[in-house]
């Protein structure tokens, strides 16, 4: 029985009531919505302040040592020298097993190598790879790893894309949030995914693509070949020495199951942005600076770093157009502004996290703004585009409301 | 719906909420439950390996948790959204942690009750600040509706216990845990956990009576 269910006066009573009522506290949808973008955001960039300070003492640490170690050893070693790589490669010693590593395992990495580039060193130009014998796990950002396979080499293209320069690798993709793909380039191709596992593989001529989990998207020009799990696909590494079309060069083969086998779709790539623009954390590093731009009265730097921030991609980008239109409206007072604001957000992330709120803001602004009929329109468009919404209630009777003001103003 | 000043002055109803700073508004209801058909132990296993629908799954599953949980520790509605978001955010970046000897939710309510104490400590010293400076305390929006005004009430009665008699009151009467399951979110032997709401019990009475001629 619970405390205070057989109340013995008003006060008690009150008391449970209230308990109770605590107790049906949920919050709402759309404040865990934006919590979620928030929290999304924060996951997908590094650790980067404990991270940082571990690189800077692991480094330190190992430089001391190995100067220590060279210092005994290079006298008995003489000119043999260890594995070699080119400048701009980092080494992944030979690894056996499958084990998954994390960052916090930087310590007692177990292999394959766990290599995590810090976001700018995954930079045009920049390569890890492995030589024979070798392989690494390398985080590629957003979550994303690639298993490199002996002899592969991985580089960033100048979309800051991953990019499979040559050799095999397994990509461990998370599934992204809305409005976010990743893609990887192996050699014309890109590979455009939502999250799946998938290995990509680029040969002496060839490119080829292999599905574990998921669905891809494999596009070159205007092409597009969409892969299911079991799918492979191979195509030439230089498509256009090939002979042929590249679609008759281009070939899937479908996977060992008995499904249908249907040819290849072949569509127009969507303009889905990709992992690339401007580096994650410095869009995830925008909002707590324009909210700081605020709080100090500085509402043009805050609206000049939210735009800045909504120009890349991912949910800090998403947030941002939102928020741009948010601050133009209460703390620049341009609702017209914010309206149109609000509309690009809407146009840009059609099924954004914050969508719904875009909505509702819009059919507020106009209905305090006197334009009943626009009003009007955007809340029946919010009814049937959100018939379980939890505020259509409230929208229905706004919508009322409008309506009621719109025929009192064609009777006069 | 909240009644606000719009940009010309006029009183409009808020169909948003009111904003009080980016990013945060008030609550006004309640999302759908998600349903627990994956095992917190499966889910964490996935969260583990970088999945983030995983993720996405477990803050669906745990937000409303900590959006009461917070509320009823006293956490302001305004402080709320940024408190909700460190708290996942420290869920997700200890949950290698997370030895499963304890269930999923008695690990979340202990990170969230640490955090809501460290914020309250923090809110305190901010008000004696205040107070030493003279400061004029900004007045909250308020919300006339009966059920907010009873919400309102709890917190202030809630306000008079000592942290640790609140936490333990809360776990209890608000969300249901067995003194065995307090006893490993707040970290004391299950003893004291009875003492503790005991005492927390008799003095909320008192202040409800207080309040109820």
């Amino acid at each position: 029985m619970k405390w205070l269910e057989s109340p013995q006066d008003e006060a008690e009573k009150l008391l449970r009531d209230s308990l109770d009522l605590a107790a049906q506290q949920t919050g709402d949808e759309i404040s865990h919505r934006r919590v979620w973008a928030k929290v999304a955001d924060s996951l997908l960039e590094p650790e980067r302040r404990i991270s940082g300070r571990l690189v800077l003492a692991t480094a330190s640490a190992t430089v001391a040592v190995l100067a220590v170690v060279g210092l005994v050893v290079y006298p008995y070693v003489g000119s043999k020298r260890p594995l070699t790589a080119p400048a701009t490669t980092k080494l992944a010693k030979a690894p056996s097993s499958e084990a998954t590593a994390s960052p916090s395992s930087l310590a007692a990495a177990p292999e394959p190598k766990w290599i995590a580039p810090e976001e700018s060193e995954r930079a045009p130009g920049n390569v890890v790879s492995t030589g024979k014998g070798e392989r690494a796990r390398v985080a590629l950002g957003g979550g994303a790893t690639a298993d490199l396979a002996e002899s592969s080499a991985v580089t960033w293209d100048s979309q800051h894309r991953p990019a499979i320069e040559h050799g095999s690798a397994r990509l461990s993709v998370p599934h992204q949030p809305p409005g976010w793909r990743f893609s990887v380039t192996a050699g014309p191709y890109v590979v455009t995914v939502v999250g799946t596992k998938f290995t990509v593989e680029v040969g002496g001529r060839t490119v080829g693509v292999e599905v574990s989990e998921g669905v891809v998207e494999v596009s070159r020009g205007s092409h597009t070949t969409r892969l299911a799990a079991g799918d492979a696909w191979h195509g030439p590494l230089y498509p256009e020495e090939s002979a042929g079309s590249e679609d008759q060069a281009a070939s899937v083969t479908p996977p060992p199951s008995e499904r249908p086998q249907p040819a290849p779709a072949r569509a127009q790539v969507s303009p889905a942005p990709a992992l690339a623009g401007k580096p994650t954390s410095l869009i995830g590093r925008s909002l707590p600076e324009a909210e700081a731009a605020l709080r100090s009265g500085d509402t043009s730097r805050a609206i000049d770093i939210l735009s800045r921030a909504a120009q890349g991609t991912g949910p800090a980008a998403e947030n941002a157009s939102y928020e741009l239109a948010r601050v133009t409206r209460y703390n620049l007072g341009k609702p017209r502004q914010a309206v149109a604001l609000w509309d690009k957000y809407r146009s840009r992330f059609p099924n954004g996290l914050l969508r719904t709120e875009a909505d509702l803001s819009i059919v507020e602004t106009l209905s305090q703004l006197g334009d009943v009929q626009a009003a009007l329109a955007e809340a029946n468009a919010f009814i049937s585009r959100h018939p379980s919404s939890e505020r259509r209630g409230d929208v229905q009777r706004l919508a009322e409301r409008l309506r009621a003001a719109e025929a009192s103003s064609e009777s006069r | 719906m909240v009644l606000r000043s719009d940009d010309d002055g006029r009183a409009s109803e808020s169909l948003t909420g009111q904003n009080t700073s980016m990013g945060q508004k008030q609550n006004t209801s309640s999302p759908a439950p998600v349903p627990a058909a994956i095992a917190d132990a499966e889910l964490v296993r996935a969260c583990r390996s970088g999945d983030m629908t995983a993720w996405r799954s477990l803050y669906d599953r745990y937000a409303p948790l900590i959006h009461r949980f917070s509320a009823a520790l006293g956490i302001p509605a305004e402080e709320r959204e940024d408190a909700a978001q460190d708290i996942f955010i420290a869920v997700f970046r200890s949950l290698r942690h997370f030895r499963g000897e304890a269930q999923l939710s008695t690990w979340i309510y202990r990170i969230a009750a640490r955090h809501a104490i460290r914020l309250g400590r923090r809110r305190r010293t901010r008000e004696t600040m205040r107070v030493m400076m003279l400061k004029e305390k900004p007045q909250p929006e308020v919300d006339p509706s009966e059920r907010s005004t009873r919400l309102a009430t709890l917190d202030r009665m809630l306000g008079k216990l000592a942290p640790k008699k609140r936490t333990v009151l809360v776990l209890f009467e608000v969300e249901g845990l067995s003194a065995k399951e307090i006893s490993d979110v707040v970290g004391c032997p299950e003893n004291t956990v009875w003492s503790r709401l005991h005492h927390a019990r008799a003095e909320m009475v008192k202040a409800a009576r207080r309040m109820v001629p």
